[in-house]
């Protein structure tokens, strides 16, 4: 061995353990011969023992109390902030949701609304159509302030009242006792079927009507609602 | 590492990334002391050791998916920081290289000796261990993590080229050079005492 591999080498002691036996005790060889390479040995061997006393001094070295308590607090925050926030998000998400909820509940209403009022547009104009096939005559000249004057509007709900009706050719005031009253929505000149005089001017005109109806579902009386 | 510490750390970093403080601190005294013990020899500066521990620390409390368990060991994940960590502190303060360390409370020596031997022994071996302390820190960087490594933590060369990550070649050779301008360092520090009281 040289000195050059001895030096590569031969210092690594057990630490190297690539270092096969032959490698060793050809090292161990050549330093009993080399006495450059025996002093370089015990050289390093008294720093190994200076290095080996920094060791020990170092050993039981510990990172100070106060960096545990500082990491324990910042480890609080964090976490404490963490869960602020994804409360704050959760809260945000769960607002956002009741918003969209709200929403479509609102437009879910609205569409059947709109639904009901075009079934009962659908029903007045029907009602009209029937009451054209039914006949008699009366000449209604009264209306109500519940009217909506509105094209597309139906009002719904008629009044109970049964002041102002005027009856039908042939119907008895007795009967109407227990008629019910129908509020429906109809052209003009469907009023031709109850026997009433039209304005032939206003024939296509839609009006409003209040019809007393019988027991047996005719007409028996008639009451043209106010126009606003 | 045994593999039941290593599932261990695992378990014990999922908790804390979920907020288990326990957990944290558990794995805080778990490998702070190595980590310590690491900066301060590279460093040979307590209050920058204990700074790059608390760093290290701080980076896995706030992101812990940094760490890969597939990738390997959460103490060689933190040592891989801290080496980082104190590569940088090297880099930015290369002359701060001081010789005495003081206690928390700022009075005394930090490396307490614990053997209770004569006063004038204790003296000498505390100048001893400066005189080394002195000749390690005033080694480049590299070769003095492979003495850190080889000599002082008594890693093998395979541990060691792994914890700076590198072959095991380059820690053979860095150990080499290190072990040279080690030797010639503390020959010039022996040398002082002597050389100051022949001028005497």
């Amino acid at each position: 061995m040289k000195c050059e591999e001895f030096e590569a080498m031969g210092l690594d002691g057990g630490q190297d353990a690539s270092l096969s036996e032959a490698e060793r005790a050809a090292a161990a060889e050549h330093v009993n011969s080399c006495a450059r390479c025996a002093a370089l040995l015990s050289s390093w061997q008294a720093a190994r023992m200076e290095l080996q006393a920094l060791a020990e001094a170092t050993a039981d070295a510990q990172t100070p109390g106060r960096v545990e308590m500082r990491l324990r607090q910042e480890f609080r925050t964090q976490h404490k902030t963490l869960k602020v926030r994804r409360t704050a998000v959760a809260a945000a998400w769960a607002l956002a949701a009741a918003a969209v909820l709200i929403g479509a509940v609102g437009w879910v209403k609205w569409r059947d609304a709109q639904q009901v009022a075009g079934t009962n547009h659908s029903n007045t104009v029907t009602s009209a159509g029937n009451l054209s096939s039914n006949g008699g005559a009366a000449v209604p000249n009264s209306g109500t302030d519940e009217f909506n004057a509105d094209d597309n509007s139906v009002t719904l709900v008629a009044d109970n009242e049964s002041s102002n009706f005027t009856l039908l050719p042939g119907v008895q005031p007795s009967d109407i006792d227990d008629a019910e009253i129908l509020r429906v929505r109809m052209q003009r000149s469907a009023l031709e079927a109850f026997g009433l005089p039209v304005n032939e001017d206003l024939a296509n005109e839609w009006i409003q009507v209040d019809l007393l109806v019988g027991d047996d579902g005719s007409p028996q009386a008639v009451r043209l609602l106010q126009q606003e | 590492m045994r593999i039941v510490d290593q599932e261990n750390d695992d378990v014990l970093l999922r908790q804390a990334a979920k907020g288990d403080e326990e957990a944290f601190t558990f794995l805080y005294r778990r490998h702070q002391a190595a980590l310590y013990r690491f900066a301060l020899r590279m460093t040979g500066n307590a209050w920058a050791a204990e700074e790059i521990v608390q760093d290290v620390f701080m980076t896995l409390m706030r992101d812990p998916r940094k760490y890969d368990s597939t990738r390997g060991t959460l103490g060689g994940f933190l040592y891989g920081v801290a080496r980082n960590r104190v590569m940088k502190h090297l880099e930015r303060l290369p002359r701060e290289v001081p010789l005495e360390e003081k206690n928390e409370d700022g009075s005394g020596a930090g490396i307490v000796l614990k053997d209770p031997a004569t006063p004038a022994t204790w003296a000498e071996k505390r100048e001893r261990v400066a005189r080394v302390r002195a000749a390690v820190l005033e080694l480049p960087a590299e070769f003095r993590e492979a003495v850190v490594l080889c000599e002082l933590e008594e890693k093998s060369y395979e541990e060691a080229a792994q914890a700076a990550g590198c072959p095991i070649g380059t820690i053979r050779s860095r150990l080499h050079r290190a072990r040279a301008l080690l030797m010639a360092r503390l020959e010039i520090l022996r040398d002082l005492p002597r050389r100051a009281t022949v001028a005497k």
